[in-house]
């Protein structure tokens, strides 16, 4: 009752614009979110509508629509005077949240067809142009996950010789490249850009209009597998990449099996935590303030400390020590660059909380950081172990097993786990169960209670590691 | 289903509002993190009634006067003994709350003295912390340091006498102080906690005065002789039969001031000491002392709460002379304000399983005294 009564609640409009916003507008995912949702009325729990302008005018739109639709009705009874007229004023009336839930897409549609399309169109072949006649060495890395971590440690490092420039933040589409390419001076010696992956063939789109002379991809998991439909067409976009560089460097993260699987034997360009390109990685070692190692080649030797955390960063650094030896830069320097490395904000951050480690991961959404920060978990010296995740949104059919094996790769790395209650809570603790789990559970259906009452699940000596965020449009 | 806990604060004490601290944010927000418990709270006030609301969690209720326009508007609770405890609340429709557990967080006289305990007892439900006996004897600092020197556990020089031989004589009461101790001297109303009512003393002036403060607050009063080269520290410990100490913690009050009340609860404590903050004040944790004297204090604090018969929860502060390295035990608190979490964390213990254990530990005591028996059959009144 209460779930029929949220569509008829006064609040059901805001709601309906909420779930637009943080759809970003994309009319297909706002679409599927009113599809599956059955109780309106539990929909904003993590944030509330930002009252923009956008978003005021499509709210006013939608009252606009009530109204009329209001009006249809009384029309109708007051019209006719029959008991026909006032059944239909009823089913007028009872549908009209459900029309609204669709009006509500049309303008957006019209905007995006008639005036957005054509303005994207001239600001992308513009931006094509720009990037054609920069001089500057154009690297693009790819993958479904540390693209971010990459670009920040070939930024930090090669910054030390070079002028670097870089996509900022997740600008990673056609358009969010584009307008960034208005920021370029023109004087730059090395543009770094992260290449997004939503849909099929992205990545070779974006590639077009960056025109990279070198690449990385950093890796392939199961994200956005409910856009992709198959791991083979996130394959195939992510290496949309190596398709247009043909023979040009290409480093390849021989880590994720994914990846790993498309590796000709003897690719020098293979990337491990053991190292790349010649470049052999000696004594690593991990702590809460980060990761430490020594890189040597052919007489060369780096010993440096990062403030990065996980032995899984290592491959990464070692592919940004070969760009940064093959450009010319000092051993000084590239040691320098590594030092100055620290975590970025929700990925892998640590932070003290009342005596106990805090590393924030939130920003994490694949299997494979999963598997990582559970390793880093279990190889951090600690009084006792904590973990909390949602899981991961956007697993598609693989959604499943994904949990499951992460039930089971909690289980040999935490004492405790927190998660957050959702559909995938049933597949972890099956794979807690399997890999009979003698740790604590406990399982929170209000995340934002939980984490503003950390301190009082903590104590000094423990490290919790956060990973993953589910945001309200995946419930 | 989850067990329903009651979690008892406030009441007719003079440590009423470190009541309220300690209930709502060290002991219902825990409790309801852990997701195993329906937490009610009983808020007793200042009259003694006694009042249930879901309002009652919200701190900002206690930061003005409108908890007195709530008790003022409020129907009390009534309270029904049925081989169980169940709290009505009066209305149009009566509702009825079963208490499967209770969690006192009360301090001082009616919360931690044993009258509370004592009607749990008689309800016959589990309750957190001490039992009757043992709250009464630990909230008794004149019985708690005969039951210390009865256990050959070392405890300073001290003299006691009630309120009414003092008002009878005070000169005899004076002489008696000072034939046998010397200054300076602490002097303490014995059923108080919070440091309130205590002075230090170092002449019959003073003595005198401080006397008349303690006998405004108890009918007995406490005079102690100084420890020389003093380092108090305090030692929180909780079980039943295994015990568990958290970490040994010298509290840094300034100067030649002791802990009291202010410095534990409102002022800033002894910043110069360069200490952590904790819940009550400025405070070296771990104690910085040498391995032999913490261990010492460790093994005394365990001594003192297995001699009371403490069960549950406590805190045992501890006076140590530094230069003869001796171990004296000063008195027990049976719940220390906010359950000394500050200290439970530093040891590795997080307020939802501090919280969580101690409900256990309840459990697991109420169902040991359920296997004896209590009742005797008879043919007595048959003769009758």
């Amino acid at each position: 009752m209460k779930k029929i009564l949220s569509f008829y609640s006064l609040k059901y409009p805001k709601t309906l614009v909420y779930m637009l916003q943080s759809s970003e507008y994309k009319i297909d995912d706002y679409l599927q979110w009113v599809k599956r949702t059955k109780d309106f009325s539990q929909v904003a729990k993590r944030r509330q509508l930002d009252g923009t302008i956008k978003a005021r005018l499509i709210l006013a739109l939608l009252w606009l629509v009530i109204v009329l639709m209001v009006a249809l009705a009384c029309v109708f009874i007051l019209i006719f005077q029959t008991l026909w007229s006032v059944l239909v004023a009823v089913v007028i009336l009872l549908i009209t949240p459900w029309l609204i839930s669709y009006v509500i897409v049309v303008p957006l549609y019209l905007g995006h067809v008639f005036i957005q399309k054509p303005r994207e169109k001239r600001i992308i072949a513009s931006a094509r142009q720009i990037i054609a006649n920069h001089k500057g060495l154009k690297i693009a890395i790819a993958g479904s996950y540390g693209k971010t971590t990459a670009k920040e440690i070939l930024k930090t490092v090669l910054s030390q010789g070079k002028k670097v420039a870089f996509t900022p933040g997740n600008m990673n589409t056609l358009i969010g490249i584009s307008r960034f390419t208005k920021t370029l001076v023109g004087d730059e010696d090395i543009i770094i850009f992260e290449l997004g992956e939503e849909r099929l063939g992205d990545v070779r789109e974006l590639c077009d209009l960056t025109q990279p002379d070198m690449g990385v991809i950093t890796g392939i998991s199961e994200a956005h597998l409910s856009s992709f439909g198959t791991i083979e067409n996130t394959i195939s976009t992510i290496f949309g990449l190596q398709d247009y560089l043909g023979n040009r460097t290409l480093y390849k993260n021989q880590e994720s099996q994914y990846v790993a699987s498309k590796i000709k034997s003897g690719d020098d360009l293979a990337f491990n935590r053991e190292g790349v390109n010649g470049w052999k990685v000696s004594n690593p070692k991990v702590d809460i303030t980060g990761t430490s190692f020594t890189a040597k080649k052919a007489g060369k030797t780096i010993s440096a400390h990062t403030g990065l955390l996980g032995l899984h960063n290592i491959g990464i650094i070692t592919v940004t020590i070969s760009i940064a030896d093959e450009l010319g830069l000092t051993l000084e320097q590239i040691t320098a660059g590594l030092n100055e490395t620290v975590p970025f904000e929700h990925r892998m951050q640590p932070r003290r909380i009342h005596g106990a480690w805090l590393i924030d991961d939130t920003y994490n959404g694949n299997s494979e950081g999963v598997r990582a920060g559970l390793l880093l978990l279990k190889e951090i010296e600690s009084k006792r172990r904590i973990y909390v995740t949602p899981g991961l949104v956007e697993q598609g059919d693989k959604t499943r097993e994904v949990h499951e094996k992460i039930g089971k790769q909690i289980a040999a790395a935490a004492d405790m786990v927190v998660l957050m209650q959702n559909s995938v809570t049933e597949f972890i603790i099956n794979g807690l169960n399997e890999a009979k789990y003698k740790g604590r559970l406990l399982i929170v259906d209000d995340p934002l209670e939980f984490y503003s009452n950390l301190e009082h699940f903590v104590a000094v000596g423990d490290v919790v590691l956060m990973q993953n965020d589910w945001t309200d449009n995946f419930a | 289903m989850n067990k329903t806990i009651a979690v008892f604060f406030g009441g007719r004490s003079t440590e009423h509002d470190i009541s309220i601290i300690t209930a709502i944010g060290s002991v219902i927000k825990p409790l309801e993190l852990t997701k195993k418990y329906n937490v009610v709270p009983v808020y007793i006030s200042k009259s003694g009634k006694w009042f249930s609301d879901e309002k009652l969690k919200d701190i900002s209720l206690y930061r003005s006067d409108a908890i007195d326009d709530f008790c003022a508007k409020s129907k009390p609770l009534s309270v029904i003994f049925d081989g169980g405890m169940v709290f009505r609340k009066a209305g149009l429709k009566n509702k009825d709350v079963r208490i499967d557990i209770a969690f006192p967080a009360m301090h001082g006289a009616y919360g931690e003295d044993g009258s509370l305990m004592g009607l749990f007892r008689m309800a016959g439900i589990p309750f957190v912390g001490l039992d009757m006996q043992a709250s009464v004897v630990a909230m008794d600092k004149v019985l708690s340091k005969q039951v210390a020197q009865v256990n050959g556990i070392p405890t300073p020089k001290y003299v006691s006498f009630s309120k009414t031989d003092f008002e009878a004589n005070r000169d005899v009461a004076i002489k008696k102080v000072t034939d046998n101790l010397k200054f300076p001297q602490f002097v303490k109303p014995p059923h108080l906690g919070s440091s309130i009512g205590i002075t230090k003393v170092s002449n019959v002036d003073e003595l005198m005065n401080a006397i008349e403060v303690a006998a405004y607050y108890d009918n007995e009063i406490l005079v102690e002789e100084s420890i020389e080269n003093l380092i108090e520290v305090t030692v929180p410990i909780m079980g039943n039969k295994i015990l568990q100490t958290s970490l040994v913690e010298r509290p840094l009050a300034s100067g030649e001031k002791f802990f009291d009340f202010d410095t534990k609860y409102i002022g800033s404590g002894g910043k110069k000491g360069g200490g952590k903050k904790g819940a009550q004040g400025y405070s070296e944790l771990p104690a910085k002392i040498s391995k032999t004297l913490y261990d010492q204090s460790l093994t005394t604090a365990q001594d003192v709460y297995k001699a009371i018969g403490c069960e549950g929860i406590s805190r045992v502060d501890l006076l140590i002379d530094s230069k003869s390295e001796i171990v004296y035990f000063n008195e027990i608190n049976p719940l220390p304000g906010d359950l000394y979490l500050h200290n439970w964390r530093a040891s590795g213990v997080s307020s939802v399983d501090l919280v969580s254990r101690l409900v256990e530990l309840a459990e697991e005591r109420f169902a040991r005294n359920q296997k004896i028996e209590t009742t005797f059959s008879s043919s007595f009144l048959k003769q009758f």
